[in-house]
């Protein structure tokens, strides 16, 4: 140290008057710069610390080094190392560094002085130590006493009350993002002039039961979860995630407490016996943004999956910025790149491969049906049963019958008469494909229709039975005139066939329409499995299963399919020489016609799926679902002949019932009755399932099978250090989670919301209240470490954490609690003088004005013109209004193509608008909605002139304008004056003044004029939008009162939140 | 998010608290100490840092990829090595994308093009692709050594245009909207245009013009062709300019009577949001009419410059910007992703970028703008020197290769030169290369900016567009 003398006289110069009346606090005042000028070269990160020192442990502040140093003398300026270093004039001691490019201001210095100077008290920095409640007096609000106190503090008085009528607006678009309308107003008015804090805290109980509350809060959480309805990466294709969308509204509204909802969401996959619900809730962590790129390397994406996951629970829960470490030690807060990992740990054991595909949902995933559709599948399982209890009722009814016939049979057989090998019935088509003319063959069934080859293919000698049909170079025989079967009546079908290289994809019979989604069947190869399609359209409506054996190559396989109408892969069936295979399902659920005008084809569908160096031989269709046996003998092997010439007797059970049941499908009329009702119950229920949807959840690996998590070099997914295991667990700055409780995610996210916590409850608080006052007590809701900022009501905020957790987590009771506090009764309204004493209004010495969000602001316009459609909630995203070509500007190869919904889904809450994050609705992103593609929350709030254009001209708020002209026309008197205060009424809740009053009605007359003179521009403004104008209204008066509702709607007051 | 360069407090600037009318990047607050004499519109106090030697980038984005080997970085060398198998001694073990990495066989590919030298420095660029631009040789700054991390589109794309490859960070041009705001009143900073080459092929995203965590208003806008030039930008059907006068009026009336019992700065900046809107109204479609240029100026952007929507078109559109005031203009021009034919498609892409490009820059010169202008031509990243798929006679494809590519920059700041040198293969780098945040770096000098000191605090960090990995500004091309 050098130069005392000269450091003296400097600090002389510095003044620190300004801070008279204020005691410097080391958490809000000294550690915040400490941080952001210290922390990066003398802070947690060993590769970059400097001199061997640490600015954020109290024992290197304030001990001396071993050369003797003390970095800070408590009271005394003079020995603190850090007050010479920080005022030198001499360059290479200065700090921070000149090449740092930072530089502590003048004000900064100061505080620094007045902190050593005042003995330099230290605390560990506040969010890491578990909040506590500061002693608050008898029947006191917790909210006004702890603003009280620092009002009085700064010298500052809180404002009077709002008048009722924007207290009832505020309250309605806080808690439900909806206005309420002027009878509301009006009948709240009048309670409030008999008991006022009856009628608010009953109109506050009345809001936080409105099923629309659940969508308001529902909002902020999906910024957080960043949710959307595409996979944003590449091709940003369609996803389902709405049933996840759906719970988190319905949880909102059933008010389910934090802790459960979160801990559904984070690990709802592993409680036990979890429900549907709980799994679908889990699907938070699988919200981000995924890639279906060619040629992206699956770990690659997989590892920053983890890395969103791990980035996103810490910043939403607890205000970390623990992504930092993901490189390297973080450079501000406690958190140790081992750490970082040991954290990831919990999230890197899921069962998700990595690549999404483009076309949907990525496993794993869990079927979703909604509860009218539970209850509609149960009752068709309920008939389905019934069923099946009197087929075996009939069963067993018609043993004598069985006995008697079987008697008879087994005389004929013994008697040695020559049975007829059994011919199933139904057969409707048989090409035995032996005797060609002309390129030309027989069905044997059929005398009409030309069955002719084409192409290369072509008869040959050798066949099954006789000659066969050989597909060669593209070949193929056309079937004119047959092949129509239908996805609700039952069919056979079925052939031989050879071929030297069966381990191939082909389609050996293909009645299919490759450009109308693939409607049509076939009798499929696949890889030389043999199995059928059977489509509506790919994939959503159809069929499709493939059998788990695999053809022979160089023999005679015969192949056959039957299928019993009910639209499920369950009733279809696949065999291999007469044996019923095991099917894997790779498309299950139809319910459409399969007709196509594409003709009947061997060897390929209408023209792809060639089955090239295939021989097909004895081609049979059946109009019935043959049974197991009657398959069984169409391979020559004769399943029931033998077994009727077994004296009954001496028949095993097996063969008793093979013989039974052969009785039963073919020859007992009452049975096959049955068996024909038993598949419309189950058509019906699989018409129930092609509705389903699926959600994505989350799904570890077994505990025995847990993929091992290695410390990622700088972060890199391919440089795992692989000579040290990384066990999950968490920063050790925080409380230890339980000894025994097994490492996942479940005891995770239990932990979380542990008494010792300290920053789940702070953090959840924070952002409930940036809801109502337009900004949290901690203005970086995401960051609550060293570098985020202090706490404005440091003691309010601990206070309200505390009492959120001994309360259960109730949160509607902690937003109760909120709004019925005086702070947040107050006017927003503001004087200059006041405003310039705080204009950022951190200290609530009024409350906040502020601008709706982009959502609330559509749905305020559709909701004062009475077109919200308030009823419908849930489901899949809709696609209101928006201006074309947009998707298919940056759309991969042009793609997807959006397709503007109609009707009623124009008009339905701005949450349930389709989340295309490559491509978002641009009337919500010119209001500062996120793309959702990450994590956000907090939104920004700008006022720009692309704003005024979308609330001015996009058909949306066109539409609605002319229709809140229809109201303001319809439910008042002629009268201009009448209507426009009205309108104005409708959307501010409030009676116009008389000069307000007087500039809508000129706004009307001037417009009048015009429209008078100009019929066909009334004309066409009245057109804007897809639901009609009222035809009994005078065009040039809806077209003036549209300018003027357009005006309405535009208004600084509509869109903002007072 | 604090602003570390401002004194001012963010909801200060957001929100125009001074007590001046207009809040967005393209509002009016006049900025103190500033040292050029231009007037300007947003931006933050104390930027730029030092004088500038350019005011404005046009950005002309070869999305998808283009091939670096067929259009600048053509070695003679490539003849004797075309159909030998990449050498381990050159791939190094380099990560390859999920396209290529299961082919047994990597054979190099000359150019199907008869590539000739040009210009004093005699300089490699394929005059059959790029005839123009060959002509320029002697203006342009090729820097052949220009590398990224990345090797897929989606990150790849992400990164050059916003610093990182994670998504949310603020793109280039909204980093400058927001240090050095707009040099016009009427028009946004930061626009965007976007064309189709022969194929629509790899896709884009809003994010790529994205604000991140900057307040929106400095998201890019698009500016689009057809009816409605910026989204929502006309009146409806039936409301003429008289009437939407008539309209602002009265709301501008009642604005003006609630701010009288509110006091809340905030109404005053909407009321000068809806004027500016409506000027706007008036100004973008005057911008964008082309029928205002001269025939002899449509020709020299060549046959597609009547065509709206097309890169000619955008072209003049973007020096007709450049000429109001705009700060950033970037032209996306999609369908560079050659993974097969392309020999054909490059050809294709070469006749919808090559000409208007070439006649931008002359366009600026003759106009004496491209001294402040800095106009830029590259995409995300290159290609392999080897085939992907089946090399024929006269058709390969190429897979992607972010080891090297080449980007040109010409106009204010720069010097015409070579800069860098890869190998034989066009696969590594032999000397002096420029990282993608070293170019992000320089274009920021070149506008006054020391890219290490324009940062924003964000969740605990300095986030700046050249990010926390090290970057330099490259000396090398610098005039």
């Amino acid at each position: 140290m050098k130069n005392k003398t000269k450091l003296i006289a400097i600090t002389l110069g510095l003044s620190t008057s300004w801070l008279s009346g204020k005691s410097v606090d080391f958490a809000r005042d000294i550690r915040p710069i400490l941080s952001d000028y210290c922390f990066h070269c003398h802070g947690p990160d060993e590769e970059t610390r400097e001199a061997d020192l640490r600015l954020d442990q109290k024992e290197d502040l304030f001990k001396p080094n071993k050369d003797g140093v003390t970095a800070i003398h408590p009271g005394d300026l003079e020995k603190s190392e850090v007050w010479y270093r920080i005022i030198t004039d001499d360059e290479e001691d200065l700090m921070p560094p000149p090449k740092s490019k930072k530089a502590l201001s003048t004000q900064q210095k100061n505080l620094l002085k007045a902190w050593i100077e005042s003995g330099a008290e230290y605390a560990e920095h506040w969010s890491f130590t578990p909040p506590k409640k500061a002693p608050l007096p008898k029947n006191a609000h917790p909210i006004d006493h702890f603003v009280g106190k620092l009002l009085k503090e700064y010298k500052l008085s809180p404002s009077e009350q709002a008048d009722p009528t924007t207290l009832a607006r505020r309250l309605h678009l806080d808690l439900t993002g909806l206005p309420p309308t002027p009878k509301k107003v009006q009948s709240f008015l009048k309670a409030w002039e008999k008991d006022a804090d009856k009628a608010y805290t009953q109109l506050v109980d009345e809001l936080l039961a409105n099923p629309h509350f659940g969508e308001r809060m529902a909002l902020m959480w999906l910024d957080a979860a960043r949710y959307g309805d595409t996979s944003v990466m590449h091709a940003d294709g369609p996803r389902t995630m709405w049933p996840w969308r759906d719970w988190v509204v319905k949880a909102y509204n059933s008010n389910k407490p934090f802790d459960e909802f979160s801990i559904e969401q984070l690990a709802g996959d592993l409680i036990p016996e979890a429900s549907l619900d709980q799994k679908v809730a889990s699907g938070f962590n699988r919200n981000h943004a995924t890639s279906d790129e060619g040629g992206a390397i699956a770990e690659e994406l997989r590892i920053s999956y983890v890395v969103d996951r791990v980035q996103t629970t810490a910043n939403v829960w607890m205000g970390l910025t623990m992504e930092c470490s993901q490189c390297h030690e973080h450079k501000y807060d406690p958190i140790s790149q081992e750490e970082y990992y040991q954290f990831f740990a919990f999230f890197n054991n899921h069962t998700d491969p990595g690549m999404q595909t483009r076309r949907g949902n990525q496993a794993p995933v869990i079927d979703v049906i909604s509860e009218e559709q539970q209850k509609k599948k149960a009752e068709a399982e309920k008939i389905l049963q019934g069923i099946t209890q009197k087929l075996e009722e009939r069963k067993k009814a018609a043993i004598k019958d069985f006995d008697k016939w079987s008697d008879e049979q087994f005389l004929e057989a013994s008697t040695g008469e020559k049975k007829e090998s059994i011919e199933p019935a139904g057969l409707i088509a048989h090409l035995p494909l032996d005797n060609f003319e002309k390129n030309l063959t027989k069905d044997l069934f059929r005398k009409k229709g030309q069955n002719r080859l084409h192409g290369k293919a072509k008869a040959q000698e050798d066949g099954k039975f006789g000659g066969s049909l050989k597909i060669d170079g593209n070949g193929y025989l056309e079937i004119k005139d047959f092949g129509d079967l239908e996805w609700n009546r039952p069919f056979s079908y079925g052939c031989w066939v050879k071929a030297d290289n069966v381990n191939k994809t082909a389609a050996i019979i293909g009645k299919m329409d490759e450009g109308k989604d693939f409607r049509g069947y076939d009798l499929w190869i696949q890889s030389g499995a043999p199995g059928a399609h059977i489509i509506n359209k790919w994939q959503d409506n159809a069929v499709k299963v493939v059998g788990k054996k695999k053809l022979k190559a160089k023999e005679w396989n015969h192949v056959f399919i039957t299928y019993n109408g009910s639209g499920s892969a369950a009733g279809t069936k696949v065999y291999l020489n007469g044996e019923k295979l095991d099917h894997t399902v790779e498309a299950d659920g139809l319910n459409g016609t399969i007709v196509t005008e594409k003709p009947l084809r061997l060897g390929r569908r209408f023209n792809s799926s060639q089955a090239n160096g295939f021989a097909i031989d004895d081609v049979r269709f059946y109009d019935r679902e043959l049974t197991d046996a009657e398959v069984k003998s169409l391979t020559g092997l004769d399943a029931i002949g033998p077994l009727l010439a077994i004296a009954p007797a001496e028949r095993t059970e097996v063969q008793n019932e093979t013989l039974q049941q052969h009785y039963l499908s073919t020859l007992d009329k009452p049975y096959q009755k049955l068996v024909e009702q038993r598949r419309k119950a189950e058509g019906d229920i699989a018409k129930i399932q092609k509705t389903k949807t699926t959600s994505m959840i989350m799904a570890d690996f077994p505990a025995n099978k847990m993929r091992k998590t290695y410390l990622l070099n700088r972060g890199a997914y391919d440089q795992p250090k692989k000579d040290h295991v990384i066990e999950a667990d968490v920063p050790a700055i925080l409380p230890p989670l339980p000894k025994d409780a097994p490492r996942n995610r479940l005891t995770l996210a239990k932990w979380l919301f542990s008494d010792e916590h300290p920053l789940t409850s702070r953090v959840a608080v924070n952002q409930i209240w940036q809801l109502f006052f337009g900004q949290g007590m901690v203005k970086t809701p995401g960051d609550f470490g060293a570098q985020g900022r202090f706490p404005t009501h440091p003691e309010l905020l601990d206070w309200l954490a505390v009492d959120f957790r001994e309360n259960g987590w109730d949160m509607k009771r902690l937003i109760r609690q909120i709004v019925t506090s005086q702070t947040y009764k107050q006017t927003s309204n503001v004087t200059p003088e006041r405003f310039k004493n705080d204009p950022d209004n951190q200290w609530l010495a009024r409350a906040t004005r502020f601008r709706l969000q982009a959502e609330f602001i559509r749905d305020t316009a559709l909701a004062t013109s009475g077109i919200l459609r308030t009823d419908l909630k849930g489901g899949a995203g809709v696609k209101p209004y928006q201006p074309p070509g947009l998707w298919a500007e940056v759309g991969l190869g042009g793609n997807p193509k959006f397709k503007q919904d109609n009707g009623d889904k124009l008009y339905r809450r701005s949450i349930y608008t389709y989340w295309k994050r490559s491509a978002p609705p641009p009337n919500m992103l010119i209001f500062d909605a996120p793309t959702r593609e990450i994590c956000t929350v907090k939104r920004p709030r700008t006022n720009t002139p692309l704003q005024a254009l979308v609330t001015m001209n996009d058909p949306q708020f066109v539409e609605a304008a002319r229709f809140l002209a229809e109201r303001m026309m319809k439910e008042t008197s002629k009268k201009p004056e009448a209507i426009a205060s009205h309108g104005f009424e409708l959307v501010t809740l409030r009676k116009p003044s008389p000069k307000e009053l007087g500039a809508l009605v000129q706004v009307y007359n001037k417009s009048l004029k015009t429209y008078k003179e100009d019929n066909a521009a009334a004309e066409s403004l009245l057109k804007v939008g897809e639901a009609p104008a009222d035809k009994e209204l005078a065009k040039d008066q809806h077209a003036a009162w549209t300018l003027v509702a357009n005006l309405l709607l535009n208004l600084d007051e509509t869109i903002t939140r007072e | 998010m604090e602003m570390t360069n401002s004194p001012l407090s963010r909801r200060q600037v957001l929100n125009s608290a001074l007590g001046v009318m207009g809040t967005a990047a393209w509002a009016s607050l006049a900025k103190a100490g500033t040292k050029t004499t231009e007037k300007t519109y947003g931006g933050l106090p104390g930027l730029p840092h030092f004088a500038p030697k350019a005011k404005r980038i046009i950005y002309l984005f070869m999305a998808g990829g283009p091939s670096h080997i067929d259009l600048f970085d053509y070695k003679c060398a490539m003849r004797d090595l075309h159909g030998t198998e990449l050498p381990d001694s050159i791939r190094q073990g380099q990560r390859i994308t999920g396209m290529t990495s299961g082919q047994k066989s990597f054979p190099c590919v000359a150019p199907m093009f008869d590539i000739q030298r040009h210009g004093e420095r005699q300089t490699y660029i394929n005059q059959e692709v790029l005839p123009h631009m060959a002509k320029l040789a002697d203006k342009l700054t090729i820097i052949r050594t220009m590398n990224t991390e990345a090797i897929n589109h989606d990150p790849a794309i992400t990164y050059i245009n916003t610093g990182t490859q994670q998504f949310g960070r603020p793109s280039m041009g909204s980093w400058l909207s927001y240090g050095l705001g707009s040099l016009s009143e009427d028009l946004p900073a930061y626009v965007v245009m976007i064309s189709v080459g022969a194929k629509p092929g790899q896709a884009l995203y809003a994010r790529l013009w994205g604000s991140g965590m900057l307040p929106s208003k400095h998201q890019g806008v698009q500016f689009r062709s057809g009816a409605d030039p910026v989204l929502y930008l006309n009146n409806p059907n039936g409301i003429n300019r008289d009437l939407r006068r008539t309209m602002l009026d009265g709301l501008s009336t009642l604005n003006a009577e609630r701010h009288a019992v509110t006091q809340d700065p905030e109404t005053q900046a909407r009321i000068a949001q809806y004027e500016m809107a409506f000027r706007m109204q008036a100004s973008v479609p005057d911008l964008m009419d082309l029928k205002k240029e001269p025939e002899h100026v449509l020709e020299s952007y060549g046959p597609d410059a009547k065509k709206p929507g097309s890169f000619a078109s955008n072209c003049i559109l973007a020096r007709r910007m450049a000429e109001k005031g705009v700060r950033f203009v970037q032209l996306f021009h999609r369908g560079w992703d050659q993974h097969g034919s392309l020999p054909k498609e490059i050809r294709r892409n070469g006749q919808s970028v090559d000409q208007p490009a070439a006649a931008l820059i002359k366009d600026l010169e003759e106009r004496g703008m491209l001294e402040d202008t800095m106009v830029v031509f590259g995409g995300e990243f290159g290609r392999t020197i080897y085939s992907q798929g089946k090399l024929t006679k006269d058709n390969h494809g190429r897979d992607h290769h972010g080891r090297c590519f080449t980007t040109c920059v010409v106009g204010g700041g720069f010097k015409p030169c070579d800069y860098g040198e890869t190998d034989d293969y066009a696969y590594n780098i032999v000397k002096d290369p420029v990282h993608i945040r070293d170019l992000n770096a320089t274009l920021l000098h070149n506008l006054g900016i020391d890219h290490e000191r324009f940062s924003i605090k964000h969740q605990g960090l300095d986030l700046s567009l050249t990010g926390v990995e090290e970057s330099h500004v490259v000396k090398g091309i610098l005039a």
